[in-house]
Order: structure tokens, then C-alpha cells, then sequence
């Protein structure tokens, strides 16, 4: 099957030929491309002239490459990711990226159920030895030997490490496959991992998020079926074409922002009007993902738009980076009165008795004039 | 190294502890200095104390120094008044209208109040920058202030610098990341909280007793602190 | 002990909260320089008032705190040696007036003056005292004045000026209200003052009289910074009062003999507070304001511009700072010129302090001098009136020292020879 293009898959399913144009230019749009990236030549068998454009490029990429083998795992995860994937409602990114790929292996997509599913799983992972792309969903839970989630007997880590050894990269999507997501929260009891914790040998790109953005998902495996390599990643191995700036950066309340205008609770007249959320705990500022330019459900809306403040769910730790909705410039520990009255105690304590010693010493002085 | 998790320790356990060493060095400044005694005044007042008092810290504490022709001090050292008046202007507008610092405020005390749009701290945030370059310049040049200018005094402006600069850039996006950023604003502002009750920069209590000290003496003369 | 122990020990002593409340406030910001008359005309930044109280600072801060207790620990304390004090000592007793200017500008409101009074008070215990003005001090002790006005002497001074100016000069009567001290200055150096003021007084009506055992009202132990000293003087003055058993005691034109009498005698004499303490300038103030004298408007119209120079002790530090312009806004409405700064901004003579009586340290005098030249010139004065006979002393010297061609003269002369008979 993957010996058919992407293209001739495309068309076969009705897709015209100038349909297919436009597809080529808005998966360039999607993954953020202006120009061809710098490690095309190297990576990617295709034959490109000079003077080509980048639609032209992907165009003339997804003529003459072959449909890209994925296998989907799911741990500690609650199957978000994979519920936005399938909602996405681009189709062209939907259709192009699921229809194009192969999914070999997928819990919750899948038909195939129990040791079947399992079976095409092995015979997948070895027909495609070191050409598939593994997709991580969830964290991966190590303490007590892993114990804390098993399939088909086996633990998570046993599973990932298996299907890691063939694969050609890791994608982990959402925040619990990234960094340890809700399940890494305090008090961590499982003691959850992101996959790049455990594994340091494979090419790894994160798409945090709870769930992480679908384009961002897609857009990423698009990136590697087309070019046949990872796009530009960031320090925490986050595509930098979706996590180069910060939600905040491209919010449409930006500018209540820089008026000082702040809704104050979340029925006051600032929020009605449409006010920064800022003082109502946003954590736009230090949050860097694309919900503020690609949005959600064609770009219909993203949290912050529908009124909520950004909670931060593409960044490590999230979930214990102090209240949801507390003012991120606050301190995350407030001192309670106790701890205060003591240590202004203590302070007393040792002024007193420097006032005493001092005292002593100035009559000692006092008394040898 | 993940910034996130610095930021963390420096917003979080880095804060409280910094915090709470600020509240004992003070409390302990404050009561080893009273508790040094006080010896009672015994001569008679020709003016009223209390009214000197109010006077001095009216003239301190509004704009007196800082109109030039009052004290014809101005011409000599204008430096240290345009930078000093500029570096306090800036610092509590920044620190008590800023928005997020008024969160920080308000986590801590239970209430907030209004702020200034950013704009207008954002230009007293530099204002107040400007001001501490000049101080600083002024320290280096000036040859009273090189002659009593110690590692303490240079040190004091850095830790206070520190959180400015870091504070304008992170608001600015300015330099590394946002992240990056506000661990560095927030660990300067923490080594900057147990810096304080080891240094001048307490200056901001005893600022009380020598003003008041003054308005008592000059008070009690008879003559306008 | 050496030295610097006698002179750090007494600063340990003598800071209490007060003090040391003051020296935790400063920011070391610098701004006293730019008041000092000294550090103005020189230039020389060690006369910045902060640096003179330095050593006062480092004892604290090594005796008292614990940044001075880690300090040490690390061996990072400045080690104050005999050399160090004698230094300071300089710094103190040839450049500083304790005219407490410093303290106006001080944007923490510092009381500067006392603190450099402090410091005085270390060296005088350690004996760093430059040797013509503990000459003088130990004078004082001996013969009653500095300027070698014996009782013999004082008697035959005050018999002469009775009979040159014809004016009678009450002496040791009992029960008088009003007791008038002298400054061996006037004495020995102004007697035309001593008999304007008795003219005044007599004319008035005022009971008043001087004493032979309360002579000098000079007190040299007080610009000398020991407190034993000064006490002494100032008993020797109490005591006098109290044999005569006056009301009031009235101090003439003697700054600093003023500022230790009225604004500190109370806190080591309780008895002074049997009496009230008034500056001539205030009695002046109050005989004319009361219509007890008259004077004639005008009297110094149509001559020459006069100009008024405010005395650190008796001004800024001592009040008197409205009646003698209320004076001279009726003796000479006209010619009469403020300088600036004036009133309690004003710049200091640059002779007080002790300062004048330290033959070393005339030429930063004359310097800062300097700055009291120019402001007259701007002006355009040509005749300087002050209430302060050590102000006067200065100006006088320094117009001979500068060939000024300025008439110097005090208020209470001005006020006596306007008098309405």
C-alpha cells in the first residue's frame, strides 16, 4: 500500500488537481513555512529546481512521496489529543495528514480490538523498522516498576521502549506525553515522565497542550512526511513554527493590556467589554503555543477569546505553577501570618539582644571614662 | 536546564524564604537601634515640635528638595537630585501602580487596588532606570561620592538595578525568554529582599526618625525645618 | 588605652538610638557637601560633612551591627588608627563650623550638627584637639576666659567702656531681673557692643546687671566637644545667676556660647531651666516689638547698602531669625538687602566652631570666607551687620585679610545708636 504517492492517494479519493495546489499551499502556511528549510537538500530524496516555490516544493514532495506509517500509543492520557486530532476541522490538514498517513496502530481509532490490534502493531513495527513515526499521547509512569499502567499485560515503559526502537522519530502530543501533564502533578504518585525523559536516543518533538493544538500535531507529521525531517525545535524540543512566541504576544486583548484595562472578575463590566485577563490569573506572557493565531475549530476561537484566562497548558508543570486564576506576577507561596509573626519574632529576639549587648557595652565604655 | 522550574524556586520557596529574612533583618534593625535608648530632651521648646515635625516631612516628602531655587543647593550637584528624584518617582509608581506588581501586592496583603495603564509605568519603569544610571554616573564622577563610596554602595545600586532592568526587559520581551527573564527578575528581587536589611537600602524606615528627628530639633527652635 | 580606644569608646557611649538611628538613614548620597561652605570653596571632598562623621559611623557599625560583626569576622573592618584620628581630627576642628547647614539639604533630614558635635566630643576625649584651641580651652579653665580676661582684667575692661561711653553698667545687683553675660569678644575685642547693649537695656528700663563671677559667656569646652569642660563653663555661669538670683539670663552676641546654654545646658544642669535663656537678639526683638525703646525710622536710609548675615547658631540653630529683619526693616527700609541664601539657608561665616582659634586652619577660612564675598558683593552691600560676635570676629579679620573696604558692625550698636532719646 504506502508504494502510492500521497498524491495518487489524493486524487483517488477525489481530489482535483487544483484542489491539490492549494492543499500544497496551505500545509506550507500550516507549518509555517516561507522558504524551503536548510536541511531539505540532505534530507528529502526529491528533486527540486531552482527557483521553486515552497507550494511548488511540497506540491512537487507530495507527488513523489510514498504514504508515511504511524503508530499511535496512548498511556497515562485521558485521549484528548486524539479526540482534537479527529475533531480538527480543517480538512484540509484532517484529511490530507489522516487520510494520507497509514495508521497502523491507534487504541481508540482503531477497529481491531485486543490481541489482533496488538498483532498488527508487531508486524507493523517490523515490515516498517526504522521508517515510522511514533506518536506518544500520555505520560508514562515509572515508579513501583511502572506498574501504574499496563496493556496487555505490559507495562508502559515496556511498550514505548519497544515501539521506540524502530522508530524513525518520536512525536509526543499533548502536555502529558511532553512533560508529565496532569498526571506529574503534585503529589506525582505514579511518578509520570514525559517521554523525553526516558528516551535520549531518538529524534523527540513535543506539541504540549491539554490537548496539544491538532494543526500543531499534524503539521508536525506533515512536516516529516513531506521533507523527512523534524522542523526546527526550541529548547524544550517544541516546533518552533508553533511555539515561537507566547500567547500573549498574539492575543486579541493584547492591547487592553497595554492600556491597563482589566476585566476584574468574570462578570464585570471589563469582561463584558472584552478586557485583558491578566489580573484574573492569565498565563498568556509565559505560555508559548498558537492558540492565539491558529485558534481552535477553523480558527473559531481559543480560550482567552471565550473569556478565560490562558491557564498555561503547553508549559512544563502547569498544573502546580500556582492558582489557575491568581495573578502570575504573584508570589507562588503566600507566607501565612504565623510564619510572618515568627520570623518578625525572631527578628525582635535578635535586636533585643543586640540592644542589650550594645547597652552593656556602652556603660563598660562609660564606666572606664 | 528548564526555566520554568528556576522560575518556580524563585517565585515560590526562594520568595517566601526572602521574605521572611527581609521581615526578621528589619524587625531586628528597627529594635536593636531603638533599644540602643533614648535619652530624654530636657530644654524648654521656644517652637512647636510636632509642627516642625509635620513640616519636615511635608517638605521631604513632597517635592521640596527637589524644587532647585529653594535650598540654591540645586546648581551645585543637580545630578543627584534630577537622578535620585527620578529613580524614587519611577520606583513606587513601578512598585505600587504597576498591575503586576499590584498582584504580587495583593497576594500577599488580601486587597489590590486600581493601577496605571502600562504605558505610563512602562515610561516612569524607565524614568526610574534613567534615574539610577545617573545616580550611578554621578557616584563615579562626583568626587565627595567617590571618596564615600564603597563595594556596600555599588553593590546596593546592583541589587537594585537588577530587578529594574530585568523588570523593564521582561515586560519589553527584551533579551532571553520570557521565562528566562522573570526567574532573573524574580531572583533579583529575592536577593534584593535579604540585601535590604543588610544594607543602606533600609534607609526607607530610619527615613522616619531622621526626618522626624529633624523636624524636632529645627521645631523645637522656633525655626522652619 | 590609646587614642582611638579613648576617642571609639566615647563614641560608643555616646550613641543611642538617636544617633544611631540618624547614621542607619544615610544613603550616602553626598548632598551635605554641596552645603558645606568649606567643601565649596575648596573643593577638597573630604570636607563633605558624611566623611567627617565617618569614624562615628565605622565605631558604629563595628561596635553595634552585625554587618559590622561579619565584617570583622572576615577581616574586611577598616582598622582606625591614631593616624586615622588625627586626620579626622583636622577635617573636624579645621573645617567644620558645626553650622548645621549640612542638615537642611540632607534629603533624610540627618541633624548633622550633632552628630558632628559627637565626633568632637571623641576627639576631645582622646586629646586630638589641636593644641591652640586647647590652649585656649585650658585658659578658660585657669583664668575664667580664653582670651585672657582675668577678673582683674574684665573689671578694669567694663570700668573703661562705663566711662568712654558714658553709659552706666549695673554690676552684681541682687535680685535683678535680668542677667547680662558678656563674651570676652566683646569685651576685649567689641567693647562699643557692650555699651550699646547696656545703652539699650538702661534706656528700656530694664532691671538688669552683669556679674563678676559669671564673666565669660564664651565656652570654649563646648567648640572643644568635652562634655566635662563645657559643663563647667556653663556652671560657672548658673551659679553666678543663681547668687544674684536673677530671672532671666541674656546671652549677647556669642553663637556658640548661645547654642550650648540655651539648647543643651538643660540636659546635663537641670538647674538651668530656673532661668529663662534668651539671645540679645530676642530681648531686642522683644523692646522693640513692645515699644519699650523706639528707634528712628530710617536712621541708616540714604548711606550705604546694608546687608544682614545670619548666624548659624543664633539663626538657623537658635530662632532668632525675624527680629532683626523686623529691625532693620525700621532702621534702614531702604538700603536694607537680604542676600541669598538667608534665614535659616544661610551660608556660614566660616569662623566658628573653634575654627578661627586654629591658627592651621586660616587659609580654608579665608576660602570659605570666599563664598560670604561673593554673596555680599552680589548684593552690593558695603555695610554687613550680624548678632554674633564670632561671625563678627571673622569678618573682621577677613576684611583686613581681603583690604574689603566694608563697614562690620553688630545689630545691637546699629539699634543703640537709632535709639529716640
Amino acid at each position: 500500500m504506502p508504494a502510492e504517492t500521497i498524491a495518487q492517494s489524493l486524487k483517488k479519493s477525489g481530489v482535483s488537481r487544483r484542489d491539490f495546489l492549494k492543499l500544497s499551499g496551505a500545509l506550507a502556511v500550516a507549518m509555517g513555512l516561507t522558504k524551503i528549510p536548510p536541511d531539505l537538500a540532505g534530507g528529502v530524496p526529491i528533486k527540486v529546481g531552482r527557483g521553486y516555490s515552497i507550494n511548488q516544493t511540497i506540491a512537487k514532495a507530495l507527488e513523489t512521496k510514498t504514504r508515511l506509517p504511524v503508530i499511535w500509543l496512548e498511556f497515562q492520557d485521558c485521549a484528548g489529543c486524539s479526540e482534537a486530532i479527529t475533531r480538527s476541522n480543517s480538512p484540509t490538514l484532517g484529511n490530507l495528514v489522516l487520510n494520507t498517513l497509514t495508521i497502523e496502530y491507534h487504541e481508540t481509532l482503531s477497529a481491531a480490538a485486543g490481541f489482533q490490534v496488538e498483532q498488527a502493531k508487531q508486524d507493523a513495527m517490523q515490515k516498517y523498522a526504522g521508517q515510522y513515526i511514533l506518536v506518544v499521547e500520555g505520560s508514562i509512569p515509572v515508579a513501583d516498576e511502572g506498574i501504574y499502567c499496563t496493556i496487555g499485560g505490559r507495562t508502559a515503559v515496556d511498550i514505548l521502549m519497544e515501539a521506540a526502537a524502530g522508530a524513525a522519530a518520536i512525536i509526543a502530543t499533548g502536555n502529558c506525553s511532553s512533560f508529565g501533564g496532569l498526571p506529574k502533578a503534585d503529589p506525582n504518585p505514579t511518578d509520570a515522565k514525559g517521554v523525553w525523559e526516558l528516551i535520549t536516543d531518538k529524534p523527540i518533538v513535543n506539541i504540549p497542550g491539554c490537548p496539544a493544538i491538532p494543526e500543531a500535531t499534524t503539521g508536525t507529521i506533515a512536516h516529516f512526511a513531506i521533507f523527512g525531517t523534524l522542523p526546527e525545535l526550541d529548547g524544550l524540543h517544541r516546533p518552533k513554527t508553533f511555539y515561537g512566541v507566547t500567547v500573549h504576544d498574539r492575543c486579541l486583548r493584547r492591547p487592553f493590556y497595554d492600556a491597563g484595562k482589566f476585566a476584574l472578575s468574570f462578570d464585570d463590566e471589563g469582561a463584558k467589554k472584552g478586557y485583558c485577563l491578566y489580573k484574573l490569573g492569565c498565563k498568556g506572557p509565559t505560555t508559548y503555543n498558537a492558540c492565539a493565531s491558529i485558534r481552535w475549530d477553523t480558527g473559531l476561537s481559543f480560550p482567552v477569546q471565550s473569556g478565560h484566562p490562558c491557564l498555561g497548558c503547553s508549559e512544563p508543570d502547569f498544573w502546580d505553577g500556582g492558582g489557575f486564576y491568581q495573578g502570575q506576577s504573584a508570589p507562588l507561596d503566600r507566607p501565612e501570618l504565623a510564619a510572618v509573626g515568627a520570623a518578625a519574632a525572631a527578628g525582635a529576639a535578635i535586636g533585643i539582644g543586640a540592644a542589650l549587648i550594645n547597652q552593656g557595652k556602652k556603660k563598660a565604655k562609660g564606666g572606664e571614662k | 536546564m528548564n526555566w520554568n522550574s528556576v522560575l518556580e524556586f524563585a517565585r515560590g520557596p526562594f520568595f517566601y524564604a526572602a521574605l521572611l529574612i527581609f521581615v526578621a533583618g528589619m524587625i531586628y534593625r528597627l529594635v536593636s537601634v531603638i533599644g540602643l535608648g533614648w535619652s530624654k530632651d530636657h530644654v524648654p521648646a521656644k517652637g512647636s515640635k510636632t509642627g516642625g515635625v509635620v513640616i519636615s516631612f511635608l517638605k521631604g516628602i513632597l517635592i521640596w528638595p527637589f524644587i532647585p531655587w529653594v535650598k540654591n543647593t540645586f546648581s551645585r550637584n543637580p545630578l543627584i537630585y534630577i537622578g535620585g528624584g527620578l529613580f524614587h518617582l519611577g520606583l513606587f509608581v513601578v512598585i505600587f501602580l504597576g498591575a503586576a506588581h499590584m498582584l504580587a501586592w495583593k497576594s500577599l496583603l488580601g486587597f489590590g487596588w486600581a493601577t496605571l495603564p502600562l504605558p505610563i509605568v512602562d515610561w516612569l519603569a524607565a524614568v526610574g532606570i534613567v534615574g539610577m544610571l545617573i545616580l550611578l554616573i554621578n557616584r563615579i564622577i562626583n568626587p565627595v561620592l567617590k571618596l564615600i563610596s564603597g563595594p556596600a554602595e555599588y553593590l546596593a545600586w546592583l541589587f537594585v538595578f537588577l530587578p529594574m532592568i530585568t523588570g523593564y526587559a521582561l515586560t519589553h520581551h527584551l533579551g532571553p525568554r520570557y521565562e528566562v527573564m522573570y526567574s532573573f527578575h524574580m531572583i533579583s528581587v529575592d536577593v534584593l529582599l535579604i540585601w535590604i536589611p543588610l544594607s543602606r537600602i533600609s534607609h526607607f524606615i530610619f527615613y522616619f526618625f531622621s526626618r522626624a528627628i529633624h523636624g524636632q530639633e529645627f521645631g523645637k527652635r522656633g525655626v522652619k525645618a | 588605652m590609646t587614642a582611638t580606644e579613648q576617642a571609639l569608646n566615647t563614641f560608643v557611649h555616646e550613641t543611642g538610638g538617636w544617633v544611631a538611628s540618624q547614621l542607619e538613614a544615610c544613603t550616602r548620597c553626598g548632598m551635605c557637601a554641596e552645603a558645606c561652605h568649606f567643601y565649596q570653596a575648596t573643593g577638597n571632598p573630604e570636607y563633605a560633612p558624611v566623611w567627617k562623621v565617618e569614624l562615628l559611623r565605622l565605631a558604629y557599625e563595628q561596635r553595634f551591627t552585625i554587618v559590622g560583626g561579619i565584617k570583622s569576622a572576615l577581616g574586611l573592618n577598616r582598622r582606625i588608627t591614631d593616624q586615622d584620628l588625627q586626620h579626622w581630627s583636622d577635617l573636624n576642628y579645621h573645617a567644620c563650623t558645626v553650622c548645621n547647614k549640612c542638615s537642611m539639604v540632607c534629603p533624610m533630614g540627618i541633624d548633622l550638627g550633632s552628630l558632628l558635635h559627637g565626633v568632637r566630643a571623641g576627639m576631645a576625649a582622646a586629646g586630638m584637639v589641636p593644641a591652640d584651641l586647647m590652649a585656649a580651652v585650658n585658659k578658660q579653665v585657669e583664668e575664667g576666659s580664653p582670651l585672657g580676661m582675668t577678673a582683674e582684667v574684665w573689671d578694669q575692661r567694663m570700668e573703661w567702656v562705663a566711662d568712654e561711653w558714658e553709659v552706666e553698667i549695673p554690676r552684681d545687683v541682687k535680685n535683678a531681673d535680668t542677667l547680662v553675660v558678656f563674651s570676652s569678644i566683646e569685651v576685649m575685642k567689641f567693647p562699643t557692643n557692650i555699651a550699646a547693649i547696656a545703652k539699650i537695656l538702661n534706656k528700656a528700663g530694664e532691671k538688669w546687671t552683669i556679674s563678676s563671677q559669671a564673666r565669660e559667656i564664651v565656652n570654649f569646652g563646648f567648640y572643644e566637644g568635652s562634655e566635662e569642660h563645657t559643663k563647667l563653663f556653663l556652671t560657672r555661669i548658673l551659679e553666678g545667676a543663681k547668687e544674684l538670683g536673677v530671672k532671666r539670663i541674656v546671652v549677647t552676641e556669642c553663637g556658640h556660647a548661645y547654642d550650648a546654654l540655651r539648647w543643651h545646658a538643660a540636659n546635663w544642669l537641670p538647674e538651668a531651666n530656673n532661668f529663662e535663656i534668651i539671645h540679645i537678639t530676642g530681648v531686642l526683638g522683644e523692646l522693640v516689638g513692645g515699644g519699650r525703646i523706639r528707634l528712628k525710622p530710617g536712621f541708616f536710609d540714604g548711606k550705604e547698602t546694608i546687608t544682614f548675615h545670619d548666624a548659624c547658631k543664633i539663626q538657623r540653630k537658635g530662632g532668632h531669625i525675624q527680629e532683626p529683619r523686623d529691625i532693620l526693616k525700621i532702621l534702614a527700609p531702604e538700603s536694607f538687602k537680604e542676600m541669598t541664601p538667608n534665614r535659616e539657608d544661610a551660608i556660614c561665616c566660616g569662623g566658628g566652631g573653634g575654627v578661627i582659634a586654629v591658627k592651621a586652619a586660616d587659609p580654608i577660612r579665608y576660602a570659605a570666607f570666599g563664598l560670604k564675598i561673593d554673596q555680599v558683593n552680589k548684593v552690593g552691600a558695603k555695610m554687613i551687620t550680624m548678632t554674633c560676635s564670632n561671625c563678627r570676629l571673622q569678618f573682621t579679620d577677613s576684611v583686613d585679610h581681603f583690604k574689603l573696604d566694608w563697614k562690620i558692625t553688630g545689630l545691637a550698636q546699629m539699634v543703640a545708636d537709632a535709639l529716640v532719646e
